[in-house]
């Protein structure tokens, strides 16, 4: 099958003009302080929660808090140590919570990054997902997170930029249809380890 | 689907008499996506990227057969098998092989509309494997046994009415059940797909030959479990989708996701690189891509047309074209519909099977002004229209009527003889008349009424 | 300056006063108007119904009538789109008659148009007081030629409103031989022009086709609303200055 597709292919182009790549198109890159506001401002405009966590301690309060409101939790394999809420670990299609460590996210978007090596399941299967984004890994652009990623790829990339949400039913939105209803990307300053 | 584009003249018609909600349905659809595609075209240099992206896959699609092989190599080396399908049954041969040497019972879909030209749900149905669509609007016309009416929203014919009408009748939810409750027994429905199917078919929104990665966009979350979840992940990708660089995605991510539904980035965007690797927590064993051509390499072929093939599948020529939105997508008879689909069908099938979906267009130009890869759909549909023409496909009373008149036209004694006779005219030839142009004038419009005296008389007694 | 008017065969037939008009306007605003009398139609219906080699041999007749011409105007969006924009297509192959399509086409402009950007006029009087008008735009003179803000521009400076329509650029389903091809889709389209219309006095537009589609179908629904051609419309807000 390949060969005839492939000769065809080359007959079909054979007396034509070859057309040229052009290099690839940037956009102008906003200062880390603005790429925070943007990310939040972006994110949160597709209906997902963002909040910034300045050192260790306010992560870990947070997390104290957080994990009130939950019976167990489905972790990501690369969470640090230091940002794993004190919850019972529940496979992911019983979990209530899902709690990642993003590879990195993009201001332009408002996206987190995933890596399946994190592990896509808790990514997806939770109702309530969160993220926790290393700061010095938010990219201003889309371009530049994926510049960075290139050569280091994983098997699967995840680019979540909001909860997961369908207009199917007559036109009205509903979230949470198969992915995470909620999102929660939190931004920490200082990563630990 | 079935073909049945030549009977788009009555679908159409017939939709418009009988389904009358079908037209406010896709009509509120249309306009919103279309409203909010412009609203995200004014955030960005939309003029730049939309001429960065078709030169992209200008130059793409003039190197295929350089980044093909590339695209082969680089997915063979991340883990992928490859698979490439000359035509339908290639491609259904590819899949049920799969299936069959993998034991799968039960396969969960992402939506793909290549899986749709394919016929890839009937042929696993004949199989007796249990399939399932995952993408909500999609397992909504799955329970009614319908084809999709639109690329991207392949159930906006559909009011809310109807499908809790749907949802009464499959799962006795109540008749005033809120949308979200609709969701919900959906979401626990497929969710229990998801773990058990041993097999996930999807499309592939774009193929980069530098890195070997699909990628895929959505909204809800079941592309990325139905790519994730299952042992084995079957990818169908036209052999046009194809990017050069893996930073190409940056803008082919966004841009498309501007014009298809108004978002910055499609809520998940998948970006694969093959099976799960050793460390990995989960993932699929096994990946495989089959490679389409069923029609497009004699797309790519012909000098015109081939600019059909820089496509997206965006849909925003849909939301942006007014004939689409009167009958939405069924009338067209084929599984692209609208604009794109008028210059598509004839390319992958045939102008004898598709001949009046060229003539489906009041050739107002909306689409090409949305169109994310500037595809010039109205010179492409008078193309197709005069090929109608040029290979005798037309009615032979219409090239004896305008052969008629261009006669008549380049001739001022003619035209004015015929100026005389419009006035001479008993008034009803004019209301109702056996002249079936006429009579397809009328109605539903008053009769035409010729000014009393014509412009040049006026002019010759002097203004 | 002379000015060649193209009064389009459906304005000569059907809006024949809107032809009157136009002339009447463009010799007020100090232009010497001429009437090639060989002129009939510009071939447009053949050309989009996909008949090429009909629709050049009208080209080609057209071509020869304004060859002397130093402007072509023309009371009509779509006619003005298919002189200026598809003659070109039409003589890819032969070198000699593009040329010839490229020079009318640099001449030929819409009225309103030709008034703002040639002749640089914005102002035409203030005949147009108080009155509430939509304008429908011809898709072919709006999205092939951009021409948007000409009319709105003179229609607004003589005095008239023009109501905010939401459905005002999109197509009415005229369409040529589309309207006929496909009655009950371009009747569904003229609807949802029709079913958007806020209250107005009138409704204008610079293309006969579209104005005959719409006037038929608002008078077959018995809609109380009057149809006049732009031409019409831009001499009523002139007029009064002009006779003053």
């Amino acid at each position: 099958m390949r060969d005839p597709i492939l000769r065809r292919i080359h007959r079909a182009l054979e007396h034509r003009p070859r057309l040229e790549l052009p290099p690839p198109l940037t956009l102008p890159s906003p200062s880390p302080e603005e790429a925070l506001r943007l990310f939040q401002e972006r994110l949160g405009s597709n209906g997902g929660e963002t909040l910034y966590l300045p050192d260790l301690d306010a992560a870990r309060a947070w997390l104290a808090q957080l994990a009130q409101g939950y019976s167990g939790v489905a972790l990501g394999h690369q969470l640090p140590e230091a940002l794993r809420p004190d919850l019972p670990q529940l496979p992911p299609e019983e979990a209530p919570l899902g709690v990642s460590w993003a590879l990195g996210a993009v201001a332009e978007t408002g996206t987190v990054i995933l890596s399946s090596a994190d592990g896509r399941r808790a990514q997806l299967l939770p109702p309530t997902h969160v993220v926790f984004v290393p700061q010095e890994r938010l990219y201003g652009t889309l371009l530049e997170a994926l510049t960075a990623l290139r050569d280091a790829l994983p098997a699967a990339l995840g680019l979540h930029s909001g909860p997961s949400k369908s207009a199917d039913i007559g036109q009205i939105m509903v979230r949470g249809v198969h992915g995470p209803g909620r999102l929660i990307a939190a931004v920490v300053a200082a990563p630990p380890g | 689907m079935q073909l049945k584009a030549n009977q788009y003249p009555r679908e159409s018609a017939r939709v418009l008499r009988e389904e009358p909600q079908v037209r406010d349905s896709v009509t509120a659809a249309t306009l919103n996506f279309d409203a909010k595609r412009r609203q995200m075209y004014g955030e960005i240099e939309a003029e730049t990227w939309r001429g960065w992206a078709e030169a992209v896959k200008n130059h793409v699609l003039t190197h295929l057969d350089t980044y093909l092989p590339q695209a082969e190599a680089a997915l063979q080396s991340n883990g992928v098998q490859v698979h490439w399908a000359e035509n339908a049954e290639a491609a259904q041969r590819i899949v049920a092989e799969i299936a069959r040497a993998n034991g799968v019972k039960k396969v969960v879909k992402a939506k793909t509309m290549v899986s749709e030209e394919l016929g890839i749900n009937p042929l696993l149905e004949s199989l007796g494997l249990e399939v399932l669509e995952t993408d909500l609007g999609e397992y909504i016309i799955q329970l009614l046994g319908q084809p999709p009416s639109h690329i991207v929203g392949p159930a906006i014919h559909l009011n809310l009415e109807q499908i809790r009408e749907l949802f009464h009748r499959k799962f006795g939810t109540p008749l005033e059940a809120p949308p979200e409750d609709l969701a919900g027994v959906a979401r626990k429905l497929l969710r229990e797909g998801f773990l058990q199917a041993e097999m996930g078919i999807s499309g592939g929104n774009f193929l980069v030959a530098e890195t070997g990665t699909l990628a895929l966009i959505e909204n809800e979350g079941n592309i990325r479990l139905s790519t994730s979840a299952p042992r084995i992940h079957v990818a169908l990708v036209g052999i046009e989708k194809l990017l050069p660089r893996f930073s190409d995605l940056s803008v082919f991510l966004s841009l498309t996701a501007r014009a298809a539904t108004g978002q910055r980035l499609g809520t998940f965007v998948s970006l694969i690189q093959g099976p799960r690797r050793p460390h990995e927590p989960d993932g699929p064993e096994a990946v495989h891509v089959v490679l389409v051509d069923n029609g497009r390499s004699s797309v790519l072929a012909d000098t015109e047309a081939w600019e059909t093939l820089r496509c997206v599948r965006c849909a925003a020529c849909l939301n942006a074209c007014p004939v689409y939105r009167q009958t939405g997508g069924h009338a067209y008879g084929y599984v692209y519909s609208g604009p794109i689909g008028a210059i598509l069908a004839p390319g992958l099938v045939g102008l004898e099977n598709t001949k009046p979906l060229p003539y489906a267009s009041s050739l107002c130009g909306a689409c090409f002004q949305a169109c994310p890869v500037r595809i010039p759909i109205p010179k492409l549909l008078l193309t197709w229209r005069n090929r109608a023409v040029e290979q005798g496909l037309q009615p032979k009373a219409e090239g004896a009527a305008i052969r008629a008149y261009a006669a008549a036209m380049t001739r001022p004694w003619a035209y004015t003889l015929g100026s005389k006779a419009l006035r001479m005219l008993p008034k009803e030839a004019l209301d109702n008349t056996v002249l079936p142009v006429v009579k397809a004038w009328t109605e539903g419009r008053a009769g035409l009424k010729p000014s009393p005296k014509s412009f040049r008389e006026l002019w010759k007694e002097g203004i | 300056m002379r000015v060649a008017l193209f009064v389009t065969c459906l304005t000569d037939q059907f809006f024949a006063e809107a032809g009157v008009a136009a002339v009447r306007l463009l010799r007020s605003l100090g232009c010497e108007v001429e009437f090639p009398e060989g002129q009939t139609c510009c071939g447009q219906p053949a050309y989009n119904a996909g008949y090429w080699n009909e629709a050049r041999q009208m080209a080609t007749h057209t071509l020869e009538v304004f060859n002397e011409a130093e402007y072509v105007v023309l009371p009509s969006g779509s006619c003005t789109t298919m002189v200026r924009a598809f003659y070109p297509e039409l003589y890819r192959d032969t070198p000699q008659r593009f040329t010839q399509a490229e020079a009318l086409s640099h001449k030929t402009f819409e009225l309103a148009e030709f008034i703002v950007k040639v002749l640089g006029v914005t102002q035409l009087g203030e005949g147009l007081r108080g009155q509430h008008i939509a304008y429908h735009h011809g898709c072919h003179a709006l999205r092939e030629l951009g021409i948007k803000n000409e009319p709105l521009t003179l229609l607004k400076n003589a005095g008239a409103e023009v109501v905010n329509w939401e459905a005002a650029q999109e197509c009415c389903g005229f369409g040529g031989l589309f309207s006929v091809k496909l009655p009950e889709v371009a009747l569904s389209m003229a609807d949802r022009k029709l079913q958007t219309l806020p209250k107005v006095d009138y409704l204008t537009s610079a293309d006969g086709g579209c104005m005959l589609h719409l006037a038929g179908r608002i008078e077959n629904r018995k809609l109380k609303l009057p149809v006049k051609p732009l031409a019409s419309v831009l001499w009523e807000a002139h007029a009064h200055q002009a006779e003053g």
